[in-house]
């Protein structure tokens, strides 16, 4: 018990939470910011190709299952081996396979068929009727996606947003385990592996405090965009 | 603008939808498209209003053919109609004034003139002042009116009404009909509409054309097919109009065994007391009202004749010279 309290007031444990936060921090926004450039292009092909009951605008059976079919494997990988799989890309971009960076290609490219599921059901939401309407006034497709679809989604996707953030936080603790760097890595090397749970204790609570928070102004920011209508 | 609809057929698998229809839906005028349920009125408006290809048949706006057309011109034809929905389809994401302005907006209009667009077509379905207002905060006949100004934005030749007052009490009905015409007026608007409510045809159509099972079974002005109908559909519309009405004043929980109708100038004749006198029939009167059918009397009297069967005849075809229409009425009806 001492023991434990001894390392909690130790200088070095809290500049190293401090800057596996940091590093955190910046994998998750990143790979946030990426995750939904890779995911949100998927996520409306897949609706606007579904069948005209599921509200497609351009129903294409064909592509809807390839599509799907791929999202699922996609998302059917445990993260560890994608993360495995994926490092020689992160190689060939990055030009390095470790640290917060190379781990950033990673856990976009896994967060992103989860990305692109999300939005699809966001967007299953939008009311038929206001998709037939816009139709009926002459909307090309894409003003259908961009002035009514998306628009129309707002409140789903911003809590899809919130989801995806929350996953790429406990994501990259596990990226961790392979020197991703960030608390993950903080709690395995230190914590488990130099058998100190100060530090496992602490990169816990701090994940939990990103989590809350992140789920707090999340909720915020749904009610406000409802409230809004 | 003129719409005419040739040998229209819209099947899903072995149903058919609409079968073989061919209509003329004058330019001008409000054109209601009555009935049931099932009856295919639905399909129809998609057809016309170029949501849906027919399998088979034309539609035609004025001389210009519209079903056949590609992508493009597709897009470039629907941003000339306007339409508005039972369920308004507003887009909850824009305010009331967003709303109207999105048909300009996607024709890449003047921010300027969309802006003074609006203010005028707020004015004009009378919610001045409202642009602001997000649309959940709008009561069902305020959504309706933002939906017709919505509609209008562009200046359309033709509006399409499916089942717009449907969700309304009847009071909201009213008032959305009555603008409805007015701007059919102020607009020369042809306007269609897609009703199961025969008070809609009688209050606000011109023409009329009742739909039973994707077919046209009786066409025609509004007032002729009140005084006269000729299918037991239009019948049984109508016979659902008099009971609720509140003009009809009934006495008997039975029905007579006759239905007269009688429209305009026949309607101010002492025409029972004359029958009555010159064959010696006894009316008994059960039910009977008068109703206003774009600016016409049409009386309607559910009586029985006695006090024979012989008489009855005598004073029926007595009736029918008098241009009233006798209609044997179904016993139970």
């Amino acid at each position: 018990m001492m023991e434990l309290l001894q390392s909690m007031l130790d200088a070095r444990m809290w500049s190293l939470v401090a800057s596996s936060t940091w590093q955190t921090i910046v994998m998750v926004f990143l790979s946030t910011i990426f995750s939904m450039i890779l995911g949100l292009p998927i996520g409306v092909l897949l609706h606007v190709t579904s069948s005209e009951e599921q509200g497609g605008i351009i129903p294409h059976p064909v592509f809807y299952n390839v599509l799907s079919r791929i999202v699922n494997i996609l998302r059917s990988f445990p993260f560890i081996i994608l993360m495995i799989v994926l490092m020689p890309l992160s190689r060939i971009i990055i030009g390095t396979s470790i640290g917060t960076m190379a781990t950033v290609i990673p856990l976009s490219i896994a967060a992103a068929p989860f990305v692109a599921r999300i939005i699809e059901s966001a967007l299953k939401e939008v009311d038929p009727g206001v998709v037939q309407a816009a139709k009926a006034m002459g909307s090309t497709n894409w003003q259908i996606i961009l002035k009514v679809l998306i628009p129309e989604a707002m409140p789903s996707l911003a809590s899809g947003v919130t989801l995806t953030i929350i996953n790429l936080i406990g994501y990259s603790a596990m990226a961790g385990a392979i020197g991703g760097g960030g608390l993950g890595d903080l709690a395995i090397r230190y914590g488990y592996q130099r058998f100190n749970p100060a530090y496992m204790v602490c990169a816990v609570v701090v994940i939990i405090i990103m989590v809350e928070l992140i789920q707090f102004i999340g909720d915020k920011i749904s009610a406000r965009l409802i409230a809004k209508r | 603008m003129e719409i005419k609809l040739r040998n229209l057929r819209r099947n899903y698998g072995s149903l058919h939808a609409v079968d073989d229809v061919s209509l003329v839906i004058p330019s001008n005028t409000v054109y209601g498209i009555i009935g049931k349920s099932g009856a295919g009125k639905s399909t129809l408006v998609r057809l016309i209003s170029m949501l849906e290809k027919p399998d088979n048949g034309e539609v035609y706006y004025d001389e210009k053919r519209v079903d056949n057309l590609s992508k493009d011109d597709l897009i470039e034809e629907r941003r000339h109609i306007g339409m508005i929905f039972q369920t308004f389809n507003l887009f909850s994401s824009r305010n009331a004034a967003e709303n109207i302005a999105y048909p300009m907006e996607i024709c890449h209009m003047d921010k300027e003139h969309i802006r003074k667009r609006t203010e005028e077509l707020l004015a004009l379905v009378g919610l001045e002042g409202r642009g602001k207002a997000p649309i959940s905060t709008l009561s069902g006949g305020q959504k309706q009116r933002v939906a017709i100004a919505r509609a209008l934005a562009t200046n359309p030749s033709i509006l399409f009404c499916d089942e717009a007052t449907s969700a309304l009490d009847p009071q909201t009905t009213r008032s959305i009909l009555a603008l409805i015409k007015e701007i059919q007026k102020k607009m020369n608007l042809t306007v269609v509409m897609i009703t199961h409510q025969m008070e809609v045809v009688r209050d606000a159509c011109d023409r009329v054309a009742v739909l039973d099972s994707g077919h046209i079974v009786e066409e025609g002005v509004v007032s002729d097919i009140f005084s006269a109908p000729q299918s037991d559909v239009t019948k049984d519309f109508l016979s659902s109009l008099t009971n609720v009405q509140d003009s009809m004043v009934r006495w008997s929980k039975d029905g007579g065994h006759y239905t007269l109708r009688f429209r305009g100038s026949t309607t101010d004749e002492p025409i029972i007391s004359s029958v009555s006198s010159a064959t010696g029939a006894i009316f008994n009167i059960r039910a009977a009202g008068v109703q206003n059918v774009n600016g016409e009397e049409l009386g309607v009297m559910v009586t029985d004749i006695g006090p024979d069967e012989e008489t009855a005849k005598k004073a029926v075809a007595l009736l029918r010279e008098k241009r009233v229409l006798v209609e044997e009425t179904k016993v139970g009806v």
